[in-house]
């Protein structure tokens, strides 16, 4: 349609090569290095230490991708179905956790629970202490942090389904039987890839592994650099975690990409199946997640930061004011960025698409620290690329390196609900691709550019893994500095910096939501 | 699939390309639009060689034709003014010069009322006027329509239908329009050229 020499070719091309020199470059030189080094380290991976990793790493993955379907499913489901007034800013609400931090849920879990917590103070100290650092308490946490992945897939799943495929089923069975037997079963490929993704992202999670002193490859790939500066044994225990995760990826790809349902947007007037009478039960539901999943984080840290003085936030200043620029300045580079990349993966053919996929998927799911290495193995050297090591411009490589691809994905998914026939329409009409990109396909992609800005913002803003070890000498971010406050500070102080973090990433959420509660009133 | 097939159009003249589902004509089309690339064979537009086995000589965009969709493509965030505004900007109209245009081309399908609503508060049919109007405000040299009546029914088609043959014979557009429905074919052919099996 558009011919090799359109503006297209010029546009995706430097897109892609960002794409390649941000993202796919730094865990390609680790790669690349573990394979020149010896041989026979590969045997590590098999002792029984490994093992050992390998079957914690496993069940935080599977026990948080269970909690968190068993939890956001339902919400799902509700969202979908039950007419709630104001559901635009109870789904909101109900996936600000995600938004959290997770090391913060985990030091309010530590606070809550601790021997000095005030579970011990009223339960007496044998009831949760025991659990406090522990792989269930890991589950927990993440559980709680990442349920709204699965609940929004959930709610998209559910409002796929083709009204007529249920239609056809209420002819002949109750709406309980319809619901059991023909949409739960719809909707299971992509409950099932959203739990999958839940998956990937707890097994590549190192803040709360760490905090909560549960072995995991994560944690040990951080004191394989961190404390014995041993890059090969870190890139080598990485392999498991990019194995298990490409697994991860390709078949939630695979489940999702196979479902046959469609979504008609009500051409004739059909409605999907919905759930009469269910309005109080799910706003008791939402009311009794947001308890455990925000109110009691916040409450507990708030509780504890009490009484605290403002020179913990007077020392903090310059991280916020740094985590809040860099934030959004890589948010805004990495938007940019995605857009282009994001409308290739969406026209391409399935199986390139596919692979796509999964190389993004893999991509974010690379350990933050490996990522941080490779970016410290290519750009700490001379010349041009030292002159960027050193400076701020690491910090935001950092944020391009792990956000970029989940951008692309973000922005793929908003892009496919153009159909391809607007764009050809302008073609036919003979606006060449950057007119009809920038008149047509991006206005309709808005809201999508937005929400993706916001993810990576989020995302950014909190990042620790990469973003500890490129920093430069003498510069530090609110989480770099509170996770190096941990051994060190009272618990009042960390308290208030996790409470000043939150309050950063909520607060833009809080604004939306009442903007959508006054939209919709 | 489209396999040894040729097609010459005169200036003026309306084939209807009637054939079964599956059978190539919107694949034609697409060619002919430069939305689909051909594997073998040429495509010419008034002598200029457009496409080649495996060449895009002509982008879609230089080709100065009207297309109109199956699914009407009517850009969603655009008005119905918005929609035809968007064609005369894209192939260098004046912006002076074009108010009356988009005006001229609403008279002709007679939905003067709508220019300021989105095409999400019209109605099927006047989604496909519009659409009509959007594929001939810039005066193409060609006319390709892709079973747009297909979603209508019968009445409604009908009187579309007769819409479309005035048109035509009052602007004398050169249109190539493909459907499986022989009450289309009757109505609005001069020719008509059957895909899948006949001549």
């Amino acid at each position: 349609m558009w011919g090799s020499r359109s503006s297209r070719t010029v546009v995706i091309g430097v897109a892609v090569a960002v794409f390649v020199a941000a993202s796919v470059l730094p865990l390609g030189y680790m790669l690349a290095r573990f394979a020149a080094a010896e041989s026979g380290s590969a045997a590590v991976l098999l002792d029984a230490r490994q093992r050992t990793l390998l079957f914690n790493t496993a069940l935080l993955g599977a026990g948080t991708a269970l909690l968190a379907t068993l939890i956001g499913a339902p919400l799902g489901l509700a969202l979908a179905r039950v007419a709630v007034p104001w559901k635009a800013a109870l789904r909101l609400a109900l996936a600000a956790p995600l938004a959290l931090p997770p090391y913060v849920v985990a030091l309010a879990w530590v606070h809550l629970t601790g021997p000095a917590g005030p579970v011990a103070s009223a339960l007496g100290p044998n009831v949760l202490s025991a659990w406090t650092y522990s792989l269930p308490a890991a589950i927990l946490v993440l559980g709680l942090v990442l349920y709204p992945l699965s609940m929004l897939a959930s709610e998209v799943a559910f409002r796929r389904i083709e009204p007529r495929l249920e239609e056809a089923g209420l002819v002949v069975a109750p709406p309980g039987r319809v619901l059991r037997r023909i949409s739960l079963p719809l909707a299971v490929p992509s409950v099932a890839a959203a739990a999958l993704v839940v998956f990937v992202l707890a097994v590549s999670e190192f803040g709360v592994p760490g905090l909560l002193r549960v072995r995991v490859f994560t944690t040990e790939i951080f004191t394989a650099f961190a404390a014995l500066y041993d890059f090969g044994r870190a890139t080598l225990l990485a392999l498991p975690l990019l194995a298990l995760s490409t697994l991860a990826a390709a078949v939630a790809i695979r489940l999702v990409s196979g479902q046959r349902v469609v979504s008609r947007r009500g051409t004739d007037g059909s409605q999907p199946l919905p759930l009469g009478g269910w309005e109080r039960r799910t706003y008791v539901a939402a009311a009794f997640v947001l308890a455990i999943a925000l109110v009691t984080p916040i409450a507990v840290l708030t509780w504890d930061a009490m009484g605290v003085s403002t020179n913990v936030f007077q020392g903090s200043r310059l991280a916020a004011r740094n985590s809040l620029v860099l934030a959004a300045v890589g948010a805004s580079f990495v938007t940019l960025v995605a857009v282009w990349l994001g409308y290739g993966r969406a026209r391409v053919r399935y199986r390139l698409g596919a692979a796509i996929d999964v190389l993004c998927v893999v991509l974010f799911a690379a350990p933050s620290t490996v990522v941080g290495v490779g970016l410290i193995g290519l750009w700490n050297r001379d010349g041009v690329l030292g002159g960027v090591y050193g400076t701020d411009g690491m910090l935001l490589l950092a944020s391009l390196a792990r956000f970029l691809p989940v951008a692309v994905l973000l922005l793929a998914g908003a892009v496919r609900y153009v159909p391809v026939s607007h764009e050809e329409a302008a073609a036919a009409a003979g606006a060449g691709w950057w007119r009809a990109m920038t008149r047509i396909v991006l206005p309709q992609v808005g809201p999508g550019l937005l929400s993706t800005w916001i993810v990576v913002f989020v995302l950014a803003f909190g990042e620790l893994g990469a973003s500890i070890l490129v920093a430069p000498p003498g510069e530090t971010t609110l989480p770099i500095r509170t996770y190096t406050l941990v051994a060190n500070a009272p618990p009042a102080e960390l308290a208030a910096l996790a409470l000043l973090q939150s309050g950063v990433v909520l607060s833009p959420l809080a604004l939306l939501g009442l903007g959508l509660a006054w939209r919709t009133r | 699939m489209l396999d040894d097939f040729s097609l010459d159009v005169d200036a003026g003249e309306r084939v209807v390309v009637l054939g079964p589902s599956g059978c190539g004509k919107t694949t034609l089309l697409r060619l002919i639009g430069g939305l689909e690339l051909p594997d073998a064979g040429e495509i010419w537009l008034a002598d200029q060689l457009v496409a080649t086995g495996g060449r895009l000589l002509v982008p879609a965009h230089e080709r100065r034709l009207g297309y109109l969709f199956q699914d009407l493509a009517l850009w969603p965030h655009l008005t119905v003014w918005g929609n035809l505004e968007f064609v005369l900007g894209s192939i260098g109209v004046r912006k002076a010069d074009r108010p009356e245009r988009i005006r001229e081309a609403l008279a002709l399908v007679r939905v003067d009322a709508l220019a300021h609503r989105r095409p999400s508060e019209l109605s099927g049919g006047e989604q496909q006027r519009v659409a009509l109007a959007r594929a001939l405000v810039g005066k193409p040299r060609l006319l390709l329509l892709d079973e747009p009546f297909s979603s209508l029914d019968a009445e409604l088609r009908a009187v579309l239908r007769g819409e479309l043959v005035r048109l035509q014979q009052s602007l004398r557009l050169t249109s190539i329009y493909v459907t499986h429905d022989r009450d289309d074919a009757a109505a609005l052919a001069d020719r008509v050229v059957r895909l899948g099996g006949r001549s």
